[in-house]
């Protein structure tokens, strides 16, 4: 498969911080790749020496084969950019910033079909500053298309938006999909890239600690899984704990929590259990770990360690 | 090139649709040059002698103001950093917000002037060689709103270090104050900066001989824009996060200052102090033009034609043409100046050779060119030459004399300076002394025919 972007050594300095010290990866073509991490992670300075907004201080970016920190221009032409709050002038209308920024490059999309395709075209002539967020968002998103680019570069698209502007925007997230486009896209939102991305890498404290399918990481990182039960009454833990598998048992007020390998026989075990005792169970849950769960262990300063899976 | 047109038209667009912009860009030009309106309303030709003043305050306002706020309002805002994610090279924005903004002040200019052609200002002399002394002068400010851009961080900073520009030049540096009036460091001061060579330039336009006597001005003002364009390219700052203290190429701001202090010491060296104060060569040197028409001789000049004369002229005691009662005393050091006129005066060869009429137009210079320049005798010595005048010429005569003078104000010559008579000083534009000489002599007339009996 072809790669798009591939990101080797990066490093940058900012006096005395080590924003980014030594990030790696790679995207293939038509993929989706997640860049995870906290905030003050890395994934901003990650971004910016991508798209030639900062110089690295060592490191290379390249981009459809092109060396983007040689070759600017010419890398800019590749690629589609939707900041992460897309400012343009109050005064200005989304058909207006479609055809300015369409002057920028030699043979743009045609600006009416842009405002159809992002819904757009009811708000043409509108003021930017009357725009919602989700239309704001549309228009970045638009102004990304205007060139018809082969890698899309997406920077916390969905910071700000409604629920309902984020239905739409992964939606047409994953359209570019769809449509054959390489998508970058920096977030923190770990729903959203479980949701979306084909891959993720996870970056914390300047470097990349993970990489792979949103599925393989969950796996690979997999503590079993969760189970959190109410009864009709107070059970006593040290009956519980008899139940074989059981693990990292807590209980709040009615509520129990514990993690087990495999539920089905524990919960079986429970049942009989709550039976004896002459207890209804009135909730039951059981859940599998999350991207959250590798997220959380991968970037607490406790659980460091580095899984690359792809 | 698609670009940059689509970017510059786009920023005028936006310009248009910013009503804070229009006010600040349109409105405060017009209120400017009404206010000079009324304030020299007593002139006989209205805003002729301002118009280098008042076209060079709106460029200076357009591109020390109105550039460098929407500059570094966008870059606040993010625009800039949006801008610089596509393949546009960083020269085009800066030409495209440069001509997008000589656009704007080229038509705040041109309403300017509309105004004051709608309030009785004549055509300038040389219209097609005041556009190229415009688009000069833009292009020297618009190169200092480059460089006031990339040193301020935020639109408060812009106003700050707006101020510290547009202040010192209104006030010594010959833009709104004329040279003339200002003590002779001020004028060695403004020397180094553009807005004095901005208002010669641009008045030899309106009301001088054009292009032809304005060679070192506009050679300033290029050397100057040229320094500010290109610092403003290299310190170009595409985002608002990244400060000026922290960023590279400040070294560009030398050539910028350099081209000031080169352009002061040039002025210096070749004696332009001097000559650019004398406004017979800048200016308006109507004392070399020849009348217009064949005039009639002065001794046709009838009780009918006197009392036809507009004499409203300003208060005695009030800055335009003072006139001491004759209850006033002179200080001191004053009281010596005027008696060394009163006897200059006899033997002064101005008010002694010639036709009548210019004699007497010479002796009223007396009065008019220390009034012009604001000197501490003004207020007393036009008592001095009234006096003299009433001695050598009989009552009948003279009156008539003075009459051709307040109706012909444009003929024979002026003086432009009385230091043979012991008082210093050079004024700066002969059509002021010939507007001055005008009200000294409505008010001779208002004496010698008894309408006021000081």
């Amino acid at each position: 498969m072809e790669t798009k972007v591939r990101v080797t050594g990066l490093r940058k300095r900012y006096g005395a911080i080590e924003a980014l010290r030594g990030v790696d990866f790679t995207l293939q073509a038509g993929e989706i790749f997640g860049l995870l991490g906290p905030n003050g992670a890395g994934k901003t300075s990650t971004l910016e020496c991508v798209l030639g907004l900062r110089e690295p201080d060592a490191g290379t970016v390249e981009i459809c084969g092109l060396d983007a920190l040689r070759f600017p221009r010419e890398v800019k032409r590749k690629i589609g950019v939707a900041l992460q709050s897309t400012a343009l002038q109050d005064k200005i209308t989304p058909r207006e910033a479609l055809n300015l920024f369409g002057a920028f490059y030699p043979e743009p999309e045609p600006t009416l079909r842009l405002l159809e395709r992002f819904d757009l075209v009811a708000k043409a002539d509108a003021a930017f500053e009357t725009l919602s967020g989700g239309q704001r968002q549309r228009l970045a998103l638009a102004l990304a298309f205007v060139h018809r680019p082969e890698v899309v570069i997406l920077d916390e698209p969905s910071t700000g938006l409604d629920p309902q502007a984020r239905h739409e925007l992964h939606a047409e997230i994953r359209r570019m999909k769809c449509d054959g486009y390489t998508v970058l896209l920096s977030t923190h939102q770990l729903d959203e890239a479980a949701a979306l991305c084909d891959r993720v890498a996870i970056i914390d404290q300047g470097r990349i600690v993970a990489t792979g399918t949103p599925h393989e990481l969950v796996a690979s990182a997999a503590s079993g899984q969760a189970v959190r039960f109410t009864a009709s009454q107070p059970i006593d833990p040290a009956s519980l704990n008899r139940i074989p598998g059981l693990r990292a048992l807590r209980s709040e007020g009615l509520s129990v929590y514990f993690e087990t390998d495999e539920a089905a026989p524990v919960v079986t075990a429970l049942m009989v259990l709550l039976a004896a005792q002459g207890a209804t169970l009135w909730e039951l849950e059981v859940k599998r770990s999350s991207l959250e769960d590798v997220f959380l262990k991968l970037t607490r300063p406790e659980n460091k360690s580095m899984i690359h899976l792809a | 090139m698609n670009g940059l047109r689509e970017h510059l038209g786009q920023s005028l667009r936006l310009h248009f649709r910013n009503r804070m912009a229009l006010l600040y860009g349109y409105l405060f030009p017009l209120i400017f040059l009404v206010a000079f309106w009324v304030l020299y309303r007593h002139e006989k030709i209205p805003l002729i002698r301002h118009m280098g003043e008042l076209l060079t305050v709106s460029v200076l306002g357009g591109a020390c103001f109105g550039l460098p706020t929407t500059l570094v309002s966008e870059r606040e805002r993010g625009v800039w950093r949006r801008y610089r994610l596509t393949p546009l090279p960083t020269w085009a924005f800066v030409v495209s917000t440069a001509l997008a903004r000589y656009v704007i002040i080229l038509s705040a200019g041109a309403l300017q002037l509309g105004l004051a052609l709608s309030l009785g200002m004549p055509l300038p002399a040389h219209p097609l060689d005041l556009w190229v002394a415009f688009t000069v002068v833009s292009f020297a400010f618009i190169g200092l709103g480059l460089v006031l851009a990339m040193l301020a961080d935020n639109v408060p900073a812009v106003q700050a270090l707006g101020q510290c520009i547009f202040l010192p030049m209104l006030i010594i540096g010959g833009v709104a104050v004329q040279l003339a009036s200002l003590p002779t460091w001020a004028q060695h001061v403004s020397a180094f900066f553009p807005g004095r060579y901005a208002v010669e330039a641009l008045q030899a336009c309106v009301s001088g001989v054009g292009l032809e006597s304005i060679g070192f001005c506009l050679l300033a003002l290029a050397l100057i824009g040229v320094a500010g364009c290109s610092a403003g390219a290299k310190l170009f700052r595409w985002d608002a996060a990244q400060r000026f203290a922290a960023s590279n190429g400040k070294l560009w701001l030398v050539p910028v200052l350099g081209a000031w202090l080169a352009v002061g010491l040039l002025a210096e060296v070749r004696d332009r102090i001097a000559v650019s104060i004398d406004g017979a060569t800048v200016a308006a040197p109507v004392a070399t033009m020849p009348a217009p028409l064949p005039l009639p001789p002065w001794t046709k000049i009838t009780a009918k034609d006197v009392a036809a004369l507009d004499f409203r002229v300003p208060s005695d005691g009030g800055v335009v043409s003072p006139f001491a009662g004759p209850e006033e005393e002179a200080s001191d050091y004053t009281k010596d100046e005027v008696e060394a006129v009163r006897q200059g005066l006899l033997t002064w060869r101005p008010g002694l050779e010639g036709d009548d009429v210019q004699r007497v137009r010479n002796l009223v210079c007396v009065a008019a060119v220390p009034d012009s320049i604001q000197q501490p005798v003004e207020r007393y010595l036009p008592p001095v030459v009234l006096s003299h005048l009433q001695e050598i010429y009989p009552k009948d005569k003279l009156i008539k004399i003075l009459t051709w003078i307040v109706l012909h104000p444009e003929d024979g010559s002026v003086i432009d300076s009385i230091a043979d008579l012991g008082v210093q000083g050079t004024a700066g534009d002969p059509a002021v002394v010939r507007e001055r000489s005008y009200l000294y002599s409505i008010k001779f007339i208002l004496r010698i025919t008894g309408r006021i009996d000081r």
